[in-house]
């Protein structure tokens, strides 16, 4: 009989068959799909450590989303709607103005995604007030501003400035290409991430769901 | 092939160190060892904030020159910072570089013509990279245009056809391999050059990946790379590569370098 820890094996193995058909057998079982997607994100963890350790590479964490997202589609039409997953907290990203790079902003956007945020994309060569106006519409409580030439520090620290200005009082982290401490202090943001898990690490933080 | 020595950038720690503390000594170590492992330019990327760049470039320039008469490849988006290295520069270098995003030509491609240096030309269009060669080779056309039309000769042109890492996308060296053939047969004057170890990023043992790509790059035309000189496997790469694709007469130069030891 399938377990859920057979799930969680699967997914880390990068066994993508074997993990989705496990889902399915343990939604046909009769298993709490709440367990389900418990298992998903323990597998998710396992992973993300491994990346941290040079372990496991991106890849096998693009693929693992995929099956994520896979096995997520096969589990909620059984979740009941008071269970359907709630997101852990609203993220806004973007590479920010003058600067098109937009890859690694693309792995941090889905790894906040299948980590439980909800994520707004502004895309790339996002302007200053752009991000201002998603913070407002979304609510979102975490800003994310990538930027891979040195051309973008600048455009970073208006936009840290200008959310500040208007009001924002929620975190903002900066990563991408050659940004480190040094760059995080000249833009005056909270945090800098060297990848994508060191993303999802601060986030997690920040909504208290470390 | 050509190799652009690619070690004195400032967004690697060490020498951004030296670069802050005018550590000249460890400047001029990388240059003149990366000059005496055959690289035909040094590249200098200053790697610090806009303000602080003219100077700082200018001073890697000064510092290089110094001890190595190898041209320079002048790594900056920043005309400011390119403009007041060129006035230093005592040898015609490479500026790199130009792409077709919002301010990466006109104040750059003047200074090229003007100067009459060779530039590096990317693949990058106002909305980033394309997806596809045919998009890429677009953007090449209408780069072309641009350097054309400022005077510079297509033989000062070295077209970077971008390779993003195969690691998020499965055919990313194929479309830099396609876009390379697309651009040696509309434009046989023009160099190629690429940013190579790019195509790994995210991999394990990167530098097999690295010397793969290398090796179906020259066949598609590559002549030109950004990379590390000191690098014996990726030389002993090119020497067979070379030699395989007809162009190592005799193979005298694969079997000099077996006698110097370059494969033990």
């Amino acid at each position: 009989m399938t377990t859920s820890a057979d799930l969680v094996s699967a997914i880390t193995d990068m066994r993508e068959d074997d993990a989705i058909a496990y889902a399915r057998e343990l939604v046909d079982g009769g298993t709490d799909p709440v367990v389900i997607l418990e298992a998903c994100r323990e597998a998710m963890d396992i992973i993300g450590k491994r990346f941290e350790i040079g372990e496991a590479f991106i890849p096998e964490l693009i693929l693992a989303g995929e099956m994520l997202k896979t096995v997520s589609e096969v589990v909620k039409p059984h979740l009941k709607s008071e269970e359907a997953t709630e997101a852990i907290g609203k993220v806004v990203i973007g590479t920010v103005e003058g600067d098109i790079h937009d890859i690694a902003k693309d792995i941090v956007a889905f790894m906040l995604e299948i980590n439980g945020f909800e994520v707004t994309d502004l895309g790339v060569d996002v302007p200053v007030a752009g991000f201002v106006k998603a913070v407002e519409e979304t609510g979102a409580r975490i800003v994310g501003l990538s930027g891979f030439l040195t051309l973008a520090y600048d455009p970073m620290k208006a936009t840290v400035a200008a959310l500040k200005a208007a009001g924002f009082d929620g975190k903002v982290m900066v990563g991408g290409g050659q940004v480190d401490e040094s760059i995080r202090d000249y833009t005056g943001a909270d945090a800098y991430g060297k990848d994508a898990m060191a993303a999802v690490t601060l986030a997690k933080e920040w909504s208290g769901a470390a | 092939m050509r190799i652009i020595g690619e070690k004195i950038n400032g967004t690697r720690k060490r020498v951004a160190a030296a670069i802050a503390d005018r550590d000249a000594g460890y400047i001029t170590d990388l240059a003149v060892s990366q000059a005496e492992a055959g690289a035909a330019w040094l590249d200098l990327n200053a790697g610090t904030l806009p303000d602080r760049e003219p100077d700082d470039l200018v001073w890697l320039v000064r510092t290089v020159q110094a001890v190595t008469d190898t041209p320079l490849s002048l790594d900056s988006a920043n005309p400011t910072a390119l403009e007041h290295a060129l006035a230093h520069v005592e040898r015609t270098p490479i500026i790199n570089s130009i792409s077709a995003e919002p301010g990466r030509i006109e104040g750059i491609l003047p200074l090229a013509a003007r100067h009459g240096t060779g530039v590096v030309a990317l693949a990058i269009s106002e909305t980033g990279i394309p997806e596809t060669a045919a998009e890429r080779i677009a953007v090449v056309e209408e780069l072309i245009g641009l350097t054309r039309s400022s005077g510079v000769a297509d033989g000062d042109v070295y077209v970077d056809p971008l390779v993003l890492t195969v690691a998020t996308n499965n055919d990313s060296a194929l479309i830099s391999l396609d876009t390379m053939r697309m651009v040696g047969g509309e434009f046989p004057d023009v160099h190629m050059t690429v940013g190579l170890s790019n195509v790994s990023f995210g991999l394990p043992a990167r530098a097999l990946v690295n010397r793969g790509f290398l090796t179906l790059a020259i066949a598609a035309g590559l002549d030109t790379a950004i990379a590390d000189p000191l690098d014996k496997g990726l030389q002993a790469q090119i020497l067979v590569t070379e030699m395989l694709l007809g162009r190592d007469r005799h193979c005298l130069e694969y079997v000099r370098a077996s006698r110097t030891g370059l494969f033990d």
